[in-house]
């Protein structure tokens, strides 16, 4: 794609989310965000996966209620398992081993266990998963209103629906091949989770700075006082850090899935995305409290549709506390002897992968 | 708040292949690398070897003695050294400020003169900006040039000037008009032959036992006019500029590497979750700082402002070298001794007590944090 198309795409999206329609969803289902990795046979934009974590920073940015990042990734898998015409394609990454069995009964396969806290688990038309590790590792579609499939509705902090799934014999829609295998899927769905956060806390840092030149006290506009224009300055750092690692995840998925490239579980920006932005979220969601003081701490202010997205975003999928282990487990994982430098940032001949 | 985006970095394959050649290159010198604790030792065999080798100055155009390289692949070789600790402190300051300096503001005679001369490792610089007096409030230096037949005297004091003693030049920052309204006009630079009758350096021993930085005296010094770098009266956005290269390069984030690399190496050894996740968390945000430091690199080529960017990365990289020896400490315990044949005390016991410095050199926390909010709109 691009960059005049790319630019226009998020102009767009930039202008639908700050109209806030009522309708919002189906405004972006209409111009097809939902599909945007598809193809534009398929009702896509053709985007790669970089442009569609800036559209997914776009949307924190407004705290957008809407499931933009579960049904990008919905679509993407749908496509390839050849599932057509799903209205809300949602996904379940975070399924540990033995969590769910995939079996066969008679001809067909059959799914039992339990899918926890699925985004839109119950309004989803559809839901994919991946289950197993390495190359047998196989994508697996089901319908929300399969025989079997029950559902037991939960939120996370800001509201979202986070259902989970008991599925008991159902008949899955479609068994294929993954694409990459479950843990690689979770790391994707940490990456989009971060480019969310990504936009979430630059929404923070502008919505703080506009508050501390508003707000008078003692006489003058609370950004006019050092302690205060520190502390939105460390805020700063925190989003420019957050937007970085979320960006560098992105392109990580693109490399892995365009070229071939190394799995996303080796790949150090993939890890890290996660572990960045949500240790920014904590720390930028600290600070905009306590630049907007009692105001923000109610529920009649909108600070909180941000706040609380991130306190949500930044445990799901993997808090910075998983992906630490991850990521420090596969640097440890060098030989012996070897820098640990020289295994985050290899050599083009790869000697650590 | 778009000028909070970091663009995409610039890929270099020549930089990569690059990076192949300086690893091999480094084991072969068999650095001292469990004592380097910030840029590595002062070795000027070490940068004349690295000179012939034509990684410093890569940057710098042909003519005077550079690669012809770009920023990236300059990164590239820069990163390797820090992360290897290698000796290049000689150096570090003339290759990343004052080489550039002079291609960017010098006469063409300062240019022929000296740059090739960096670019062989062979010639080292130091910075006189701070005095007695002036700190953070930069422009209120007093260190005065007056204006004689035939060149200019100067007298004043510098102070916390890296290497002094052993370097063959400074760029002096110092006032040549009388402070007007305008405080940051009236200043000019001058490239300053250390060997200068007048000049005097007494070297100031810091907390960790170095004693790298001096107080330099100047008492009726004369320069010629050769020596004015750049325009007189313009020193103030001369050396504003130079500073976007001091903050936003990797030594701003890479100088504890050391306890690092002696912690995962100990970890190998006794390994530990809590140590794993603690590994894994560094290098997240030491992969982060990379990508931002080398977007700047990505905009500095690309001939865009960069001066909040760095702040935002000096800032950031402050924060988490201070943090390095603070994390460490909790998860592997041992008690820090300064040369310890134990090479993570010894290198636990260096970033300690060199992690105060982080934060004030190049730019106190509090100025970049200024800087930062004045960009934001705030004041």
């Amino acid at each position: 794609m691009s960059h005049d198309m790319r630019d226009m795409l998020l102009d767009a999206a930039h202008r639908i989310f700050a109209d806030k329609p009522d309708n919002l969803w189906a405004v972006l289902q209409e111009s097809g965000f939902d599909r945007a990795l598809l193809p534009e046979s398929k009702g896509g934009a053709s985007v790669n996966w970089a442009d569609a974590c800036s559209l997914l920073t776009l949307a924190g940015e407004h705290a957008a209620p809407v499931p933009l990042a579960e049904a990008m990734a919905g679509h993407w898998l749908l496509d390839l398992a050849g599932v057509e015409n799903s209205t809300l394609p949602t996904i379940a990454p975070f399924v540990l081993d033995g969590q769910v069995r995939v079996g066969v009964a008679g001809e067909s396969p059959r799914v039992d266990g339990t899918l926890p806290r699925v985004p839109w688990g119950d309004a989803c038309s559809h839901v994919a998963f991946i289950a197993g590790a390495g190359p047998t590792a196989q994508l697996i579609v089901l319908a929300r209103n399969a025989a079997g499939v029950s559902v037991s509705r939960g939120h996370n902090l800001a509201g979202e629906p986070r259902d989970t799934l008991v599925l008991e014999g159902v008949v899955p829609v479609a068994v294929v091949p993954a694409p990459c295998d479950a843990r690689e899927l979770l790391s994707i769905g940490a990456i989009l989770r971060s480019a969310l956060m990504a936009g979430a806390i630059t929404r923070c840092l502008s919505l703080a700075v506009e508050y501390a030149n508003l707000r008078v006290q003692f006489g003058r506009p609370i950004g006019k006082f050092q302690a205060v224009q520190q502390s939105i300055a460390v805020l700063a750092t925190q989003a420019a850090a957050a937007r970085a690692a979320a960006e560098a995840g992105s392109e990580a998925i693109d490399e892995r899935l365009a070229t071939a490239g190394q799995p996303l579980t080796e790949n150090v920006a993939a890890a890290s995305a996660k572990i960045r932005t949500g240790e920014a979220a904590g720390q930028a969601c600290a600070i905009t409290h306590q630049v907007f003081g009692a105001i923000g701490f109610t529920e009649e202010h909108e600070l909180h549709d941000f706040t609380k997205r991130l306190w949500s975003w930044r445990d799901e999928w993997g808090n910075e506390a998983f992906w630490s282990r991850e990521l420090g487990e596969l640097i440890l994982a060098g030989a012996d002897g070897a820098f640990l430098w020289h295994t985050m940032v290899p050599t083009v001949s790869g000697v650590a992968r | 708040m778009n000028n909070l985006s970091f663009p995409r970095p610039h890929h270099s394959e020549i930089g990569e292949r690059l990076r192949t050649e300086v690893r091999e290159f480094l084991e072969d010198w068999n650095a001292d690398r469990h004592a380097a604790a910030t840029f590595g030792d002062f070795n000027p065999a070490f940068s004349e070897a690295l000179g012939e080798r034509g990684w410093i100055g890569m940057g710098f155009p042909k003519q005077y003695g550079g690669g012809g390289y770009g920023l990236m692949e300059r990164f590239v070789v820069l990163e390797e050294l820090l992360a290897a600790r290698a000796p290049m402190f000689a150096h570090a300051v003339a290759e990343r400020q004052s080489g550039p300096l002079l291609l960017r503001f010098g006469s063409e005679q300062q240019r022929e003169e000296i740059v090739p001369r960096i670019a062989a490792g062979k010639c080292y610089f130091c910075i006189g900006l701070s005095e007695p007096n002036s700190g953070s409030d930069l422009a209120s230096v007093r260190t005065r040039a007056t204006k004689v037949d035939g060149g200019w005297i100067v007298n004043g004091a510098k102070i916390w000037t890296s290497s002094a003693h052993r370097t063959h030049y400074m760029i002096l920052l110092c006032r040549t008009a009388p402070v007007s309204e305008v405080r940051q006009a009236g200043l000019s630079q001058f490239l300053v032959d250390m060997k200068t009758p007048g000049i005097t350096c007494r070297q100031i021993v810091n907390i960790a036992g170095d004693a790298d930085f001096n107080e330099v005296h100047f008492q009726d010094v004369f320069l010629p006019d050769s020596a004015l770098v750049g325009v007189e009266g313009q020193g103030w956005q001369q050396v504003t500029s130079e500073l976007t290269f001091e903050r936003s390069g990797p030594d701003r984030f890479m100088s504890h590497m050391g306890a690092i690399e002696e912690f995962a190496a100990t970890l190998k050894k006794h390994p530990s979750t809590e140590g794993a996740r603690t590994v894994g968390r560094l290098v997240a945000h030491l992969s982060t700082l990379r990508r931002m430091s080398r977007s700047i690199a990505t905009m500095i080529t690309d001939g865009q402002d960069a001066g909040l960017h760095a702040a935002l990365v000096k800032d950031l990289g402050n924060g988490f070298e201070q943090e390095i020896p603070e994390t460490l400490r909790l998860v592997m315990h041992t008690e820090p001794q300064q040369g310890s044949s134990d090479a993570y005390s010894a290198a636990l016991a260096n970033v300690i007590l060199h992690a105060p410095s982080c934060s004030i050199r190049g730019g106190t926390r509090e100025v970049l944090r200024g800087i930062i909010s004045k960009s934001l709109g705030l004041r």
